[in-house]
């Protein structure tokens, strides 16, 4: 008996570069279509949130708080609301598909495909980037109905997008391994994201808590703050004090590698899909 | 010269549950040649899933390794994935979003098809899995005989060499049965190599040209169904015993006999049940039954017929135990 691989074998079991590029596009694909099937349940709410932070900060408040940094307040929210959705948005869709897909079980036709486990962690964590960027794109378009955005940096825009959504589709798919239960994705979000986000400039600078020592405080060893803050000075050109953009970047860039590293290499340890 | 399909070489799976350390599978050996329909037997908690799952993706071994078609199951798992199509035992249905068509498709795509190729292998396939009119369905609106027979089509989606099926009956009704028989061994005919997991031993006797039996992690025996059943002799003598309080007054007589019979080889006593090799005519048997009679146990009934793989598996999985 023959028991090393025969040519014939060998030749079936051969994946070509085409066929790779179809098992993940099919992978990347399945998981847009998750989300857009169901628009009112994935894409609508996000998006009537921060509309609805919009009206509320931006337009009847903000007439009030009158400039901050020489912007209108609107206009300085803004960059802050669309680095929210983005953050939010990404870490979603990753967090509940993988969660979703091992509940259910069919992570099983993943698992036992001829797809890599590196293609499976970018596959998902690439759809939570396009959710990311697509609910960002809305909020921006419904934004600029409202009011102007200088985006004084458009290179630095799109790479502070970019590498915040790689972050957090990539915390997402994570959280989507590690959970047990459908809770723990909410808890992560209630209790860590969620109070990083509000705290993290979204809706004020840092100076405008002077005075209020354990925010300010809070609010400066954020590391939110610095995203927020990054992505701030690339729409508006506005450089707060003590907030130079490239520690920022250097930050986003940090967490999207280690994110995604950290989200491969538990893929390829079968953490929590494998016995 | 027959071609090794499966090979598994010191296959070891060891779990802790609890802090205690339960070995799954126990340095598995085995070899299963291409084209054929081999059954893996063996009570629950034997192993079976876990065995499999090491070529499905599902399972990291201990130690030890499988070989498909001469590849490693873990070092060239990609590969071997494209060479395999397995049917798991629980409903793995990516049924949140996607309709009876579309599951198929996204599978083939899994495997690299292009989307023409893998909607015309879907197409094909929901007509000969007799799925077409639920195509558009939702998994939900399916029977659970349209369950089994779409995880069937899925596993063949991408055309593999080696269909692996882990207890594709449990729970079937006989129809359904019969039919997903009729469709394994019409794929076996097809040429694919089948690994069957199962505890129905109807099943593995109807289907299966080699059995390998397995219990509690370990291979207790592996052959043509035939061979195994000559191991307890052709014919079997079944005893049913009344085990009713009333006449197990005469237990005391019962325990004196089954160490008697222990002394037997092929000899099983379980549930009231005794099974001895040989014919009502053989001498050993007729001494039995007197044994019984003096010993005071009542008999319900005796049944005597050709040794099956049943026989087998209770001699080989629970030995003597009264």
């Amino acid at each position: 008996m023959n028991a090393g691989a025969t040519p014939e074998a060998l030749s079936k079991a051969r994946i070509s570069l085409r066929e790779s590029a179809i098992a993940f596009y099919t992978l990347w694909k399945r998981e847009m279509v998750r989300y857009l099937k169901d628009p009112l349940d994935t894409i609508v709410p996000p998006i009537l949130d921060v509309i609805l932070f919009i009206l509320i900060f931006g337009i009847a408040l903000g007439v009030r708080l009158g400039e901050v940094g020489g912007f209108p307040y609107i206009q300085f929210m803004l960059p802050g609301l669309l680095m929210m959705s983005v953050i939010m948005n990404s870490f979603y869709n990753p967090a509940y598909s993988v969660f979703q897909s091992r509940w259910q079980g069919n992570i099983f036709d993943f698992l036992s495909s001829p797809l890599s486990y590196t293609q499976m962690a970018t596959a998902i964590i690439l759809a939570g980037v396009c959710r990311g960027l697509l609910v960002g794109g809305i909020v921006l378009a419904a934004a600029l109905l409202l009011t102007d955005l200088p985006f004084a940096h458009p290179p630095l825009v799109i790479a502070e997008l970019l590498l915040v959504a790689v972050a957090f589709a990539g915390f997402g798919c994570v959280v989507g391994l590690w959970t047990k239960g459908w809770d723990g994705v909410n808890a992560i979000s209630l209790f860590l994201l969620d109070p990083l986000v509000m705290l993290g400039g979204v809706f004020y600078s840092p100076e405008m808590l002077e005075g209020v020592p354990p925010l300010e405080a809070l609010t400066r060893w954020n590391p939110f703050t610095y995203l927020i803050g990054t992505f701030r000075y690339a729409v508006l050109g506005l450089e707060l004090e003590g907030m130079s953009p490239w520690p920022g970047l250097a930050l986003s860039a940090l967490l999207a590698v280690g994110m995604l590293a950290w989200a491969i290499a538990l893929f390829r340890r079968g953490y929590h899909l494998k016995s | 010269m027959n071609e090794v399909a499966i090979a598994f070489e010191g296959l070891t799976k060891t779990y802790t549950a609890k802090g205690k350390r339960v070995e799954a599978v126990k340095r598995l050996t085995l070899t299963i040649e291409r084209g054929e329909f081999f059954g893996l037997l063996g009570p629950n908690g034997a192993g079976k899933t876990t065995t499999i799952g090491v070529i499905a993706g599902t399972v990291k071994p201990t130690a030890g390794s499988v070989r498909v078609f001469g590849l490693d199951a873990v070092r060239d798992y990609r590969k071997v994935h494209k060479l395999v199509g397995v049917m798991p035992q629980e409903e793995a249905l990516d049924s949140w979003f996607l309709n009876v068509r579309e599951i198929l498709v996204y599978s083939a795509g899994y495997f690299g098809l292009a989307p023409r190729e893998a909607r015309r292998r879907a197409d094909a396939l929901l007509k000969r899995f007799d799925l077409w009119d639920k195509r558009k369905a939702e998994v939900k609106e399916l029977s659970g005989g349209m369950k089994r027979r779409l995880m069937l089509a899925k596993a063949l989606i991408h055309d593999p060499e080696i269909l692996i099926l882990d207890e594709p009956t449990a729970g079937a009704d006989v129809a359904l049965r019969r039919q997903l028989w009729a469709l394994m061994r019409e794929l076996n005919a097809q040429g694919k190599t089948i690994l069957l997991t199962t505890h129905y031993l109807e099943e593995a006797e109807e289907l299966c040209g080699r059995v390998a039996i397995l219990d509690q992690g370990e291979l207790v025996a592996v052959g043509p169904p035939e061979e195994l059943t000559k191991r307890v002799g052709g014919d079997v003598v079944e005893i049913e015993l009344d085990a009713r309080p009333a006449a197990l007054e005469a237990a005391k007589g019962l325990k004196a006999l089954a160490a008697k019979v222990k002394a037997k080889a092929g000899t099983t006593l379980k549930d009231g049940k005794l099974v001895l090799p040989g014919t009502l005519e053989d001498p050993a048997v007729l001494e039995t039954l007197s044994e019984l009679a003096r010993a005071g146990v009542k008999i319900r009934a005796i049944h005597a017929h050709r040794a099956r793989l049943e026989d087998v598996f209770v001699e080989l999985t629970r030995g003597l135990k009264a």
